[in-house]
């Protein structure tokens, strides 16, 4: 029963970071409409920015993720100014089509450093000795990581419900043509909301890297599941990220520790979350909290 | 009417039929058939080697992918973020095949065009599998739907005993009626093949867009509520076109099976489906031009950017590997800028220039 309640605790670990992660790209679809496929590398490089912080420079981590915070916000942002904001009003089909793109070039950068091929850690700063309650075990960074990222999803949340930039955020993907008429600047509040975007996956990035080491390719698949974990929530509910996220833990966890190793499966932790996503799209498409679109076609 | 069909100026049609045909005037038709003759002959007079035909080849297998996925991404407008997967599709019946029979059995070396020709019905029926959702669903939802078949496709390939974990599955030697085809001839050979396909299966897309089902399937891109109300089903129209672009994959990935005579799974990532979009992109979206100039354009991107990395790579740090670097860059910066400047590709300049050759010496 012990092993169940270690799957529980690490599948909530590992979820409330997917729902972090998510939050973001949610954000940008119900602002935008447009799915963000460069996701996984924003969160890598929020990663890698604090790492470098961190060790190349010699910061204290704390600063070092917030630097990290400050510069992926910045580095969103830009991305939007640069390249999406000219396409307002293209159909989005190819505005999709430039975020793959906006994918490969972001690729290629993290290629150009060192983060691209090689494997870091992040240095210890908390105690090794993980906390174990009745045969669970949890270890220093993962608590601490969890309590950053629910600390962040409720920040996020109270932005989102009371804040006038965020309110405005709400007003954009309710009706831009409204929003526009009481004076909001919709292109600034796109912005923002890449921005903000950026800043929830530069935290995912380095508290997962934290936990789990920085690799390249770990992360980018890490930024992947964002699609699953979006669908099952729904494309355009907030709060549907942040549970289908922990669903999607539990799920992973779960899959590794009850289906690998039997009937000669292995790894099934990585493609589960595929193939849950062909299934709700096929039966629940809009997921758990996604408005049902009346529209069919 | 008569109008001379060597040299008209500009578009006279009369009837439907005539806005229907393939070739609009004689000297398209000519310029076509000179094209056709030169790309046969001229292997035959140059002494070529074999690394440069293999190029030639890749790029002759990826026009037949891209022709899938123009069908799907341009005329029928769903993104599909998951092409490669679909090529690796066709490349793994091969291989299944060679794995069960062996390398060596009858049906595959002697009945390739047989084995070409079930690759492409396999790929054919993932193809409509995966599209199944667009029964319900718009092309946002699709292009998730393509993506997680990638995933799910490179587990299974890199997970699977069968398949080898994804190491190299050898596919042996064809026979012709002249014997086996030896290593000398070998990319020769499947030039002429594939070549022969490239024809063949252009004229198809081609006639394709003329019948009922190719304007169903522009009809339901531009509009598909219009299109549901002219009774046309939108959905099916979508999933069949994801058929079709399988086909079209699983042909290609039964030429890629053949021309390296094995099957791994490097060439069927997520960064291989990327590159066959921005072949896509690059070469114009819903033409059948574009399908065959972007492949080229970016074969060609790649060797120059190959070739770059090998100048550079002198003087940098041997730990950098600038290839891998500049690959996805120089990609996705060819994707978002000519998605930016030119979002209908090489295939517009083609226009272009041919409307200009048309009036001269008038402008307009």
């Amino acid at each position: 029963m012990s092993y169940f309640f270690q799957l529980v605790v690490s599948g909530i670990v590992v979820g409330s970071i997917y729902a972090l992660s998510a939050l973001g790209f949610v954000l940008i679809y119900k602002s935008s409409r447009v799915l963000n496929i460069a996701h996984g590398q924003i969160i890598a490089a929020g990663a890698f920015i604090t790492y470098a912080f961190t060790v190349f420079v010699g910061v204290p981590i704390i600063l070092s993720f917030f630097i990290s915070l400050v510069l992926t916000f910045f580095l969103a942002m830009s991305v939007e100014r640069i390249f999406l904001r000219r396409l307002i009003g293209e159909p989005i089909i190819s505005v999709i089509m430039v975020t793959i793109g906006l994918m490969s070039i972001l690729d290629g950068l993290i290629y150009l450093t060192p983060f691209g091929t090689e494997n870091f850690s992040f240095p210890e700063f908390l105690p090794k000795t993980p906390i174990s309650i009745g045969g669970v075990s949890i270890s220093w960074t993962q608590l601490v990581g969890v309590i950053i990222t629910f600390v962040l999803i409720g920040g996020f949340s109270w932005f989102f419900k009371k804040s006038t930039v965020g309110i405005s955020m709400r007003a954009v993907s309710d009706d831009q043509l409204a929003s526009m008429s009481i004076g909001i600047s919709v292109p600034r509040v796109f912005g923002l909301a890449w921005a903000t975007a950026g800043l929830s996956a530069a935290a995912a990035g380095s508290i997962i890297g934290n936990i789990t080491g920085l690799n390249f390719d770990t992360l980018h698949a890490f930024g992947i599941i964002v699609f699953p974990v979006v669908i099952l929530g729904g494309l355009d509910s907030i709060a549907g990220a942040i549970v289908a996220g922990i669903i999607m833990g539990l799920i992973q966890q779960f899959a590794a520790g009850y289906l690998d190793g039997n009937w000669g499966l292995n790894g099934t932790a990585d493609v589960m979350p595929y193939i849950i996503l062909l299934i709700i799209l096929l039966f629940k498409p809009h997921g758990l909290f996604g408005i049902h679109e009346i529209e069919r076609v | 009417m008569a109008v001379n069909r060597w040299v008209a100026t500009g578009n006279f049609f009369s009837s439907y039929q005539e806005e229907q045909r393939i070739f609009i005037t004689h000297t398209d038709r000519l310029i076509f058939c000179v094209a056709v003759t030169l790309l046969f002959i001229w292997p035959l007079v140059f002494e070529l080697s074999n690394k440069f035909m293999l190029v030639i080849d890749n790029t002759l297998i990826a026009i037949v992918a891209i022709y899938g996925l123009n069908l799907v991404t341009g005329f029928a407008g769903l993104i599909s973020i998951g092409h490669a997967a679909f090529v690796g599709v066709g490349a793994y019946t091969v291989a299944s095949f060679a794995t069960v029979l062996g390398d060596r059995h009858l049906l595959i070396t002697h009945g390739w065009p047989l084995m070409i020709v079930i690759a492409g019905f396999v790929g054919a029926g993932f193809g409509a599998f995966v599209g199944l959702p667009a029964l319900r669903l718009k092309h946002l939802y699709l292009a998730i739907a393509t993506l997680s078949f990638q995933m799910i496709f490179q587990w299974v390939i890199n997970f699977m005993t069968f398949f080898d974990q994804g190491q190299t599955i050898p596919v042996g030697r064809v026979f012709w009626f002249t014997g086996r085809i030896v290593r000398r001839q070998h990319y020769l050979f499947w030039y002429y093949v594939i070549l022969v396909l490239v024809v063949v299966l252009g004229f198809a897309v081609r006639n394709l867009l003329r019948t009922r089902y190719g304007r169903c399937l522009v009809a339901v891109r531009d509009n598909d509520r219009a299109a549901d109300a002219m009774g046309m089903h939108p959905g099916f129209t979508k999933v069949y076109a994801f058929a079709l672009a399988g086909f079209f994959a699983g042909v290609a990935g039964a030429l890629h099976a053949y021309l390296y005579r094995g099957v791994g799974i490097e060439s069927f990532t997520l960064h291989q489906s990327i590159t066959y979009l921005a072949m896509a992109i690059v070469g114009g979206l819903g033409t059948v031009v574009g399908s065959l100039c972007g492949p080229a354009a970016i074969q060609a991107l790649d060797l120059a950017v190959e070739s770059l990395a090998e100048h550079a790579g002198a003087l940098l740090p041997a730990a950098l590997n600038l290839s891998t670097a500049l690959r996805p860059l120089s990609f996705g910066l060819v994707i978002v800028l000519f998605l930016m400047f030119e979002p209908r590709g090489i295939a517009n300049w083609w226009r272009i220039i041919r409307s200009y050759v048309k009036l001269w010496p008038f402008r307009y």
